[in-house]
């Protein structure tokens, strides 16, 4: 039990570093694939909707209180994702994994939710009209997620 | 009835722990400015810094030279005495002659590097490798050799937090040079905006923005960027004026912080008239 909280936080710490530093290089038009929110999603579809909406709050946390973030905005988007992702959860991972469709239509789900409440939190002032927000704050960061997502998983099915 | 309540909890616990972790993270959202989170925020990022002190030691392998980081200085320095040149040109001799006594100090430049970004179209932030011990303070200028980045709005020993451009949460006092036409620049999402403009007022494309002398968090001059539209509300009375910024917010890597805080100077102004 102890093993696992140790692996989930270096895990978590490792990710959070990499988002911050090396996946900016990566932004298309400042979009960036979120890694944390992958991790919520594997974890949820791993361990349950119950855990999976509280790992993503944590994550959430300390996202914001690393990033200089506003406080309790991916709290928010990230609980929620952690939370319909963990709907898919089946007590064999492998099972959804290796269905690449259905892991990666999870990871868009989980990622167009994530990235829409974290911009609609983000600030209440943002003067764009709704479907250019869904696009630009919630399908492109979404797809980009996926796709990563998507490397990721036939990376790891190589190994 | 124990027993109903047991099974409905054991139903639906899943529901009532995403409301209560949502109603916390609501109820978190507009306690930002509250001095204990900020505290807590404050903690939180000195102990990440130390994840980042090990990260940018590999980093630092890899890092420019120093004659290249002079380089990148002096063009800030340049950058911002153009500018003043600029501003100069605009005004006529009587008040040229005030403004010269008034900005005959140059800012001093502290040189530092982005070791972490929070890429976001709506809550872009910076951390930089500098902190209080190299003499920065809250709500500092950040610039590149371009112009405008952003403000520094958290201050730790070696690093510190930048509200960049492109952030909602982010706003300035803005004058375009030309017409000398003030209004509050910020973004609105996608772009920068220069707010509730008079449609009538005198705006080209092209024309240069920069911060205006009403600010009371940065100095005046600092360029922001060049009008690209002008966009009419409904009524037609006002318009929206929409700036690209000189700065490349998203390439940007090395900065520099601008030495010299308004409001300070503002507040020692109005010390002074208090005495009188």
């Amino acid at each position: 039990m102890i093993q696992h909280f140790i692996k989930t936080v270096i895990i978590f710490l490792f990710l959070t570093l990499f988002q911050l530093t090396v996946i900016p290089l990566i932004s298309i038009y400042n979009v960036v694939p979120d890694l944390l929110l992958i991790l919520v999603v594997i974890y949820s579809l791993k361990y349950g909707q119950l855990k999976g909406t509280v790992f993503g709050f944590l994550v959430g946390l300390f996202f914001d209180l690393f990033s200089g973030g506003l406080l309790g905005s991916a709290m928010f988007s990230k609980t929620l994702a952690g939370f319909v992702a963990g709907y898919f959860h089946k007590e064999e991972f492998e099972e959804i994994f290796s269905n690449l469709i259905l892991f990666i239509s999870i990871l868009f789900i989980s990622a167009l939710i994530d990235s829409l409440f974290y911009a609609i939190l983000g600030s209440a002032e943002v003067e764009l009209n709704f479907i250019l927000l869904i696009f630009t704050n919630g399908v492109f960061p979404a797809v980009y997620t996926a796709l990563f997502g998507l490397a990721y998983s036939l990376f790891v099915r190589k190994k | 009835m124990e027993l109903f309540l047991r099974k409905l909890f054991n139903k639906t616990k899943e529901y009532i722990v995403l409301v209560i972790l949502l109603l916390i993270s609501l109820i978190l959202l507009p306690q930002n400015s509250n001095h204990q989170v900020k505290k807590i925020r404050s903690y939180a990022f000195a102990s990440f810094t130390f994840l980042l002190n090990i990260s940018l030691s590999i980093d630092e392998l890899f890092s420019d030279s120093d004659e290249l980081a002079n380089q990148r200085k002096l063009n800030a320095e340049l950058m911002l005495q153009l500018n003043q040149m600029r501003e100069y040109a605009l005004e006529n001799k009587e008040i040229k002659s005030l403004l010269d006594f008034k900005t005959s100090a140059t800012s001093e430049l502290i040189s530092s590097t982005i070791v972490a970004k929070n890429f976001s179209n709506i809550q872009g932030n910076f951390i930089i490798n500098s902190g209080w011990s190299d003499g920065i303070l809250k709500s500092m200028p950040v610039i590149n050799n371009n112009g405008l980045v952003g403000i520094v709005t958290e201050v730790e020993e070696d690093f510190s937090i930048i509200r960049t451009l492109h952030n909602t949460s982010f706003r300035i006092a803005g004058t375009i040079q030309r017409g000398s036409i003030d209004g509050v620049v910020y973004w609105n999402g996608k772009n920068l905006v220069m707010h509730n403009i008079p449609t009538t007022a005198d705006i080209d494309r092209g024309d240069r923005v920069v911060t205006s002398t009403l600010s009371t968090i940065l100095p005046p001059s600092i360029p922001i960027g060049l009008v690209v539209k002008k966009e009419s509300n409904i009524s037609g009375i006002l318009s929206n004026i929409i700036i690209k910024p000189f700065a490349d917010v998203a390439s940007v890597k090395n900065i520099f912080i601008l030495k010299e805080i308004t409001s300070k100077q503002i507040d020692s102004l109005e010390l002074n008239l208090l005495k009188d």
